[in-house]
């Protein structure tokens, strides 16, 4: 996880192009490698960027301001190469982040992550929270879906125009989420009757492996992240 | 014990400190047509949001250190509370995911859960639900529901918490109904003014920055033109939804709701502008690009873009999320909002039922 | 261990009238007493009241004297109480703790909470695995299970916490015939093998063949109490909005149409 949001941090401060490719190579391209996941890393990565990509490439190459030299012109609307420029710049970054992130997913399971935490201090009533709601957010749209049959069954009209699809939102969105919310009582009991209030730390069955090695990259890691920080801000790195 | 509330102080002035260090001079002239520094504005809320964060931080590192523990903290948080955040966190992301991805309207829907902890459970619970709705979001949640930018505004998801939880305690959400009919116009048209008032402003800001000249930005972008139809129609449903709570259930607290959301969403986008122009460029993904983009072709940079685009996304966001919050609450039968912390703020004051035999008692726990 | 109520009356929060008057109810170790009553007759709140869910997981107002071996237990807390007492629900999903993966790890939840050792732990969850028959179950995701195995589920996990007394609120409530049949046979193993369970259920059917004492509750007050087959033959029953187990039923029925006492007992014992 460390990796993961020091890349994400470090692609930020370095700005410009070179900087944050240079960065996904390293950081990112080489572990997934190792790790054997490049082929999906590179695919899921991809997908996650798409959306941000293609607004921030639209929005920036025609509506940069300031932009002299142009390249394109679509009636009122004019592409520029400060705009490219900058799109550029800003696609690198959010390639950086969004490989390190993903690479992040593709090679942590959520419960070993928040177990870690736990077992180094972190209260078993948030990891608990943690845990529930990586299973609640599939459970939920499970939820909305068998609730979206019922509702059809009942003659709700989901594929016709958008304001009807609007409008067809609240009939699922309530009965989902009161739903859940009236579960919340018994599902407290049920874990009360299971020792759930007992203070302090509570037995783990097991634990993620941790090595020195591994500990020592950590830290290397940060005291990069801080170092190019501080290069940055005192305009040694442009 | 006193040690960790100077050391929370003194981690809060060191981190404003650097943060306007940092941000470098705040004031960049007072614009006369609008009574605030806007640019410096902005940035200085974020910093103090970060400095705050920072001092709850460094308050729970001392209290750790000295107890191996930070009972301080979790005593606060109830089994009922702890069960409710999943589904808050869950609802919180599923519904953010699917505006963001499938309706391309330029609002979020993103913090229905976070305010509903708030309001019932305290502020700190509320900031939790939504700091870990963020980091979640983006570091466990696997695609199709992730979101790459969330773990980014985990502040801004953290302040809109707190504030929910005074909101909360306050009492602004207690239902008020049948109230006479005088009293009911005098609060509608306060809130009409109050509505009526911030659109002004945002307004009279919105051309300083853009300059005499005018709204050029209409006919630049066709996709922002249907945007902004679907947005008023949201805006429409909630307001339909607001008269309705006002006049026909004659519930004043129609009103409350309608400041508490501007109040909350002027703040989140105080906060976030700063981090959505200098982390992403403005750009996020989601349908309020689109407005990020009208404004820079209206000859804006990145940072009152971004603000720009906030002040008019944010407040309308937060106006329908905690309407529909306060909907939940008024569908909640009486003993499931009862014995969440802040259960009592949210139920309708009435006469006590008077306590009848001798030997009853509550849990001795 | 001996589980009793003495007097005892239970008010929810807000409630004008008390849901529970007068109770009077000894639990011994190694028997099962099954609970009947109309719906909203008071059945689950007596079993959290038994548990010491009420008050302390759902507020209200507690009359009366409550003991564990005679010693008076109104200032345990709660997790304390759920290691002698452990209670289980009619919903099969929600009793799930949303955090484990497997099955394993789902029985292990209660005596991780608890702090029981490592070692101890595995030791208390293969036994409640085996006990409940569900050993080859322990890989599987625990949301995928069918209603039956979930309550089976549910029951070692309780098990798992070592308890004097399980207190079981409809278990079969939600369950189709097939879970119900999975259930009670459960049931009926752990009540040979001397396990103490008080068990509410509006299927008489249940009662009649694991519950060596049987009580009837009508509107908060207990208005049957005896050995099972007295209170299920008693004619009362219908009244008090119980219907009682097929076998008595059809006995009624023969006796009714006129067919000799002693000819229907033959018939029903070899049946």
């Amino acid at each position: 996880m460390t990796l993961a949001t020091t890349t994400a941090i470090a692609a930020v401060v370095l700005g410009g192009l070179i900087g944050p490719a240079v960065l996904v190579m390293i950081a990112v391209v080489a572990p997934a490698l190792l790790a054997g996941v490049l082929g999906r890393l590179v695919r899921t990565s991809l997908f996650l960027a798409l959306p941000i990509a293609i607004s921030a490439v639209l929005v920036n190459v025609f509506f940069f301001p300031g932009g002299q030299t142009v390249l394109l012109r679509l009636g009122p609307i004019v592409a520029t190469a400060e705009g490219l420029a900058f799109a550029l710049e800003i696609l690198a970054r959010i390639m950086a982040i969004s490989g390190a992130v993903t690479l992040f997913y593709l090679t942590t399971r959520p419960a070993d992550l928040v177990i870690d935490l736990e077992r180094r201090g972190v209260s078993p009533r948030i990891a608990f929270v943690a845990n529930a709601s990586v299973q609640t957010v599939p459970a939920m749209v499970e939820r909305a879906a068998q609730i979206t049959d019922a509702q059809r069954a009942r003659g709700l009209d989901t594929q016709g125009s958008l304001w009807r699809r609007v409008r067809g939102i609240v009939p699922i969105v309530g009965p989902v989420i009161l739903g859940s919310i009236a579960e919340v009582e018994e599902r407290t009991m049920a874990l009360e009757a299971r020792g759930f209030t007992r203070p302090g730390r509570r037995t783990l069955l097991w634990a993620p492996a941790d090595s020195a090695i591994e500990a020592a990259v950590r830290w290397g890691l940060v005291a990069a992240l801080v170092a190019l920080i501080v290069l940055r801000a005192t305009g040694v790195l442009r | 014990m006193v040690v960790r509330w100077i050391a929370a102080l003194i981690a809060f002035a060191v981190v404003t400190g650097v943060g306007i260090i940092g941000f470098g001079n705040f004031s960049t002239g007072i614009d006369e047509n609008v009574f605030y520094d806007i640019e410096g504005a902005n940035s200085f809320a974020l910093v103090l949001a970060i400095a705050s964060v920072v001092a709850f931080v460094v308050y729970a590192g001392v209290e750790y250190a000295q107890t191996r523990a930070l009972s301080s903290i979790t005593r606060q948080f109830d089994t009922r509370t702890i069960v409710l955040m999943p589904v808050a966190i869950a609802v919180n992301i599923v519904l953010g995911a699917a505006v963001a991805s499938a309706l391309k309207i330029p609002i979020y829907l993103d913090s229905i859960g976070t305010i509903l902890v708030g309001v019932l459970a305290g502020p700190i619970a509320g900031a939790l639900t939504g700091f870990l709705t963020n980091l979640l979001w983006t570091y466990v949640i696997p695609p199709p529901f992730n979101s790459g930018v969330a773990a980014a505004f985990a502040i801004v998801a953290v302040v809109i918490g707190v504030l929910a939880g005074f909101i909360g305690r306050a009492g602004w959400l207690r239902p008020r109904p049948n109230q006479p009919m005088r009293k009911l116009v005098a609060w509608a048209l306060v809130t009409v003014a109050l509505i009526v008032g911030m659109s002004y402003l945002s307004y009279l800001g919105y051309i300083a920055i853009i300059g005499p000249a005018g709204i050029q930005v209409a006919n630049a972008n066709p996709a922002f033109v249907i945007l902004g139809y679907l947005a008023l129609a949201l805006v429409a449903g909630t307001v339909l939804g607001l008269l309705y709570l006002l006049f026909a259930r004659r519930d004043l607290t129609a009103t409350y709701v309608v400041i508490g959301g501007l109040l909350t969403g002027i703040v989140a986008a105080l906060i976030s502008a700063p981090i959505a122009a200098n982390v992403f460029g403005g750009v996020t993904g989601s349908g309020t690009d689109f407005l990020v983009a009208a404004f820079r072709q209206a000859g804006l940079d990145v940072g009152n873009a971004t603000l720009g685009q906030g002040l008019i996304s944010d407040p309308i966001d937060k106006v329908t999320t905690f309407f529909v919050v306060y909907l939940i609450i008024i569908a909640l039968p009486l003993r499931t909002k009862a014995r969440f912390p802040q259960g009592e703020r949210l139920v309708e004051r009435e006469t006590d039922t008077p306590a009848d035999d001798v030997g009853w008692r509550g849990a001795a726990g | 261990m001996t589980l009793a109520l003495a007097g005892v009356g239970y008010r929810y929060a807000g409630a004008a009238e008390p849901a529970l008057l007068d109770i009077n109810l000894e639990l011994r170790a190694g028997e099962v007493v099954g609970l009947a009553g109309a719906s909203e007759s008071g059945k689950t709140t007596l079993c959290l009241v038994a548990a010491g869910l009420a008050p302390r997981a759902i507020g209200g107002m507690l009359r009366g004297r409550i003991s564990i071996d005679g010693e008076d237990v109104d200032a345990w807390p709660m997790h304390r109480l759920s290691e002698r007492v452990a209670m289980g629900f009619q919903s099969p999903t929600t009793q799930l703790s949303q955090v484990t993966g497997t099955v394993f790890e789902e029985v292990a939840f209660g005596p991780m909470n608890l702090g029981v050792p490592r070692d101890e732990i595995v030791e208390r969850t293969r036994e409640a695995l085996d006990t409940l028959g569900i050993t080859e179950l322990s890989e599987r995701d625990p949301r995928r299970l069918s209603g039956g195995q979930q309550q089976l589920l549910a029951i070692a996990g309780l098990l798992a916490m070592r308890p004097a007394h399980l207190v079981l609120d409809e278990p079969t409530a939600q369950l189709d015939p097939e879970g119900t049949r999975l259930v009670t046979d459960a049931l009926a193993a752990l009540a040979t093998a001397g396990a103490s369970i008080l068990v509410a259920e509006q299927k008489t059917d249940v009662l009649a063949a694991i519950a060596s004492r049987a009580v009837v509750l009508d509107a908060g007050r207990i208005a049957l109490a005896g050995p099972t087959q007295e209170v299920l033959r008693d004619p009362r029953l219908a009244e008090l909005g119980v219907t009682p187990p097929a076998a008595v039923r059809m006995r009624l029925a023969a006796l009714a149409a006129g067919i000799d006492e002693r000819l229907i007992g033959e018939a029903l014992a070899g049946a």
